[in-house]
Parts: C-alpha cells; structure tokens; sequence
C-alpha cells in the first residue's frame, strides 16, 4: 500500500530530515513510527501525503508513484487518505457534524450523502449526540476522535497520524488507539508517528524506529525499548 | 455539480460579507476609476464631434455655396489642383451637400436649432484640404485666394478653430487617461488585497481543505467569485454616477448660446450605453484578475 525506496529528505542544504529510508506497509497493516523529536517520522508522513517531495528515492502509494504526480492529481491522491494530528486541526467556527461534513463537502459529495454519512462516523467514535457541540465545547480526547471521524468519514485506504495522544492523559490515549485499532480492523492501513512508549508497547505492531533520520530498526509486534 | 456551485456562491457570499470594511473600500476604488475610464471615453468622443470635420490633417475647408454650379465647383477644384506644390492634391477630399449633412449631425449633437435650420438641400459642400507645406502663412494666403472665386462660400482655416481645441482634447484625454488607469490598477491592488485577507483569515479552513483533498479550483473559485462581485458592484456603481454626470452635462450645455461649439460636446445615448458595457466587462475583468493572482499566490498557507 505505502512503500518508500532509499528516500531521501533534506530542509535546507544542512539539515538531513530522512536519509536512504527504505520500507514497504501491506494494505491492512498497523505500523508505528518511533523515534525521538526531529528523527523524521513527520517528514515520512508528509513524504506519503506529498507534502513535500524527497530529494532521492520514490515514494508509492497504492501502486503509484506519489513523485510523479501532476500537482493537479495530489487532490485525488488524497481523498484515499485520512490524516490526524496531535493538534487536531478542528474549525471552531464549525460544529461537529459541520467540521466532518466539511470534509465531504469539499471533495463534492451531494448533500444526502453527506447526511447519511456523518451520523455513521460520529456514531463508529462515540460522539452521537454531541453533533451540534462546537469544538472548544468538547474534551481534548473528544476533539480528537472528531477529528479521526473527519479522517475516516471518506473511507480511504490510509489513515496517517501524527502523535494523535501526543496531548492527551493515557486514559484519554488509550482510547484512541482502540479506536484507530477498530479502524484498522475494518481494513484501512495505518501509519502512526508516535513517541509514547505506553501505547506502542501496549498495542504490539510493527514499530519502525528512526534516528536522526535514519531507519534503525523495523520489527514485526515490536516495542519501543 | 449543483451542490458545488451552490457552494461556491455561498462561501463567497459569506466572505463577502466577513471583510465589509475592506470590500466597501475595494469596490469604492474601482468605482472611482472606472468612472475615470467612462469619462475619459465619453470626453474624447464629445471632442471627436467638435474635431471630426478636421480630422486626417486637414488644415482648410472650403465651403461651397448651397446653390453653386456645376461649374463652379469645377473650376473651384480645379483652381485647388492647380497648386500641387502647396496642397497635398490626393487627399483633396471632396464631400456633397448629402456628406457634409451627415458631418454636421455630429457636429451639432448638442446643438438641435442649429441643426434643424439645416437640410441636405440647404447645406454647403466642402472641399477638405490637405497641405503639403509648413508654412502657415502661405496657407492662408491661399486661403484669401480661394474665398474670392465665385460660388465659395467661406474658407475655414484649422489654424484659427481647430488647434486650441485638438490641444486642449489632447491634454484633457491625457491627464483623465493617466488617472483612471493609475486607479485601475489600485483598484485591482486593492481587490487583491481584501482576497488575500481574506484568505489569510482561513487559511486554517485551506489548509484543512487541502488535506481533505479539496481541488485547488474548488478553493480558488469563491474567492475569484467574491473579487469579480466586487469589481462589477464597483461598475454598476461607476455606470450610475456616469449616468448621473453625463445627464447634468448634456442639460448644462443645452443652455449655451447655439453655434458657439461646447454645445457640440455632447455624446449620444447608444455610445453612453456602449461605454456602460465597457465598463462593466473591465470592472468584472480587474476583479477577477486581482483576486485570481492572490488565489494562486497565496493558496499555500
């Protein structure tokens, strides 16, 4: 589903982000991206979603080169994934259900699709009842899970998560990852960049550690030592 | 597709409304200078009515007396002919009573009793003269010459009706052309501005939007739709004071005493409406311009 070959990825002439990353994630798969702050588990992300583009090396993406994509195309590349973060990018002008609506607003999805949709999603993360709440009305793991179902709402093929319990209690994080768990059962691929240790320890996939920008480790039901 | 461009209009609408302020000064601006561009268009058409009987460097005319011959215009010609070092002799130009009617209509746009009293039966001819020399004066020695041959009417010299006035178009077109495209382009400066803001203000929304898997096209169209609003509010705005201006002039000049000239400077209703369309296209134009380069450039945030 995801498979990166000898990428490299440089800021600036100095600074090395990813350096010869090589690394292949079957569909269906659950893997951790470990690693200290500024290791490059970001980068990788950002790598797959093309927000940026490596200097060396290829990045595919359900069987496509993700670097060979008219920019006019990286919309289509996309909508097969959702992404999360640790700040949950939610609109606060917006309410719940107008926050994942919007996201299926935006890719042109009619307006009866729309209202079938949401109400399932809210309902797979726990949020049913809560649709007309505005974010700063909710708890941070309850934005977060907002914030899953937005990623989800669309059904891709990748979910993509950027310390998504990097600013929640570890009760609070705990259920998030039985919910991104609960997504992955139903088949959608999911690359999580993490620094905790509870969870990855507690979850027991496949961990891919990086230092300074470099793969030292890739480990089927690993942890995070 | 219905569900996009309902959305297109309702963002634009909604951001339309957000910068109030910053729109109200946009679409002031591009008012102003479009209502520029419409006067500068209107005033060199008003000229153009005084100018159009010179037009082509003529320097002289000589008006042939309704009632001459045949003859007589002949031998007027002919002795026009007879200096080719002088006068240009292939743009000698001579224009018949139904001619110079039509000329005249432009003429004495402004000018209705003038007009009325005249008819293509009633009308003097008129030979258009070309020089070939620099010399004025002996133009207007030829001048003299020409007005003492049977069935001239008058000789009219550009020297004395034209170059004040062509001076003065000139001069006026000039300083009301220089103005209205210096506040054109601060007025697509400004649209550009206000879309920028705009989008500055979302850009949290954008960026959402763009990781979702929004297109840019369907990020970019309600701001160009919200640039182009304002550029058109700001011509129909323009067109009304045109309107306005236009209508105070027309009546204004109507009381000059008839045959002095201002009251030419009129323009017809059909160019008036010409112009309106004009402008609405150039105001719609600034504001999709503007707002198109602050979507693309700033669609990175």
């Amino acid at each position: 589903m995801i498979r990166l070959e000898n990428v490299t990825k440089r800021y600036g002439s100095e600074t090395v982000a990813v350096r010869d990353a090589s690394f292949d994630v079957a569909k269906g798969d659950f893997v951790f991206l470990v690693g200290p702050s500024g290791s490059g588990k970001s980068t990788i992300l950002r790598l797959v979603n093309r927000q940026e583009r490596p200097e060396r090396g290829d990045v595919w993406v359900a069987g496509q080169n993700v670097n060979d994509l008219p920019d006019s195309r990286v919309p289509f590349l996309r909508r097969n994934m959702g992404n999360v973060f640790q700040d949950y990018k939610l609109l606060t002008g917006k309410t719940v259900f107008e926050n994942i609506a919007f996201a299926l607003e935006v890719i042109g999805k009619p307006r009866h699709v729309i209202a079938r949709q949401v109400p399932i999603v809210l309902d797979l993360v726990g949020l049913a009842g809560k649709e007309d709440r505005f974010p700063n009305q909710l708890s941070g793991g309850e934005q977060q899970r907002v914030s899953i179902a937005r990623a989800f709402v669309n059904r891709p093929l990748i979910l993509l998560a950027d310390e998504p319990t990097g600013n929640l209690d570890p009760a609070t994080g705990e259920g998030i990852m039985s919910l991104l768990d609960e997504i992955n059962q139903t088949g959608t691929t999911v690359v999580m960049a993490t620094h905790d240790h509870r969870v990855v320890n507690a979850m027991r996939r496949r961990v891919i550690q990086l230092d300074r920008g470099v793969i030292v480790r890739d480990q089927e039901r690993g942890v995070y030592e | 597709m219905i569900a996009r461009i309902a959305y297109a209009f309702r963002e634009m609408w909604a951001s339309f409304r957000r910068n109030l302020t910053l729109t109200a000064a946009a679409i002031l601006t591009s008012a102003i200078a479009l209502l520029l561009v419409g006067t500068t268009l209107l005033i060199q058409r008003a000229f153009e009515n005084l100018l159009v009987q010179w037009k082509g460097d003529v320097a002289m005319i000589v008006f042939v007396r309704s009632d001459a011959t045949p003859e007589q215009i002949a031998l007027i010609d002919e002795s026009i002919r007879s200096a080719p070092t002088i006068i240009n002799v292939d743009k000698l130009q001579y224009l018949d009573k139904t001619q110079t009617y039509e000329e005249a209509k432009r003429i004495f746009a402004g000018d209705p009793v003038t007009l009325s009293l005249l008819t293509p039966e009633n009308i003097p001819s008129e030979f258009k003269i070309v020089p070939l020399t620099q010399d004025p004066a002996l133009v207007r020695s030829l001048s003299e010459q020409y007005r003492s041959l049977p069935g001239v009417e008058d000789v009219a010299l550009a020297e004395d009706e034209f170059q004040v006035i062509s001076t003065l178009s000139r001069f006026v077109r000039t300083v009301t052309l220089v103005m209205s495209l210096v506040l054109l382009v601060v007025a697509v400066g400004l649209i550009w501005n206000t879309i920028r803001t705009a989008m500055f203000a979302r850009r949290r929304e954008i960026e959402v939007m763009k990781l979702v898997g929004a297109t840019n096209w369907f990020i970019r169209v309600p701001f160009m739709l919200e640039g182009l609003l304002q550029g058109l509010i700001g011509a129909i705005v323009s067109c009304g004071g045109l309107w306005v201006l236009n209508s105070a002039w027309t009546n204004g000049v109507a009381g000059f005493k008839p045959g002095t000239g201002i009251s030419s400077l009129v323009v017809p209703s059909g160019y008036l409406s010409g112009v309106m369309v004009v402008i609405l296209i150039i105001g719609a134009l600034a504001g999709a311009i503007g707002s198109a380069i602050a979507a693309s450039r700033f669609l990175d945030v």
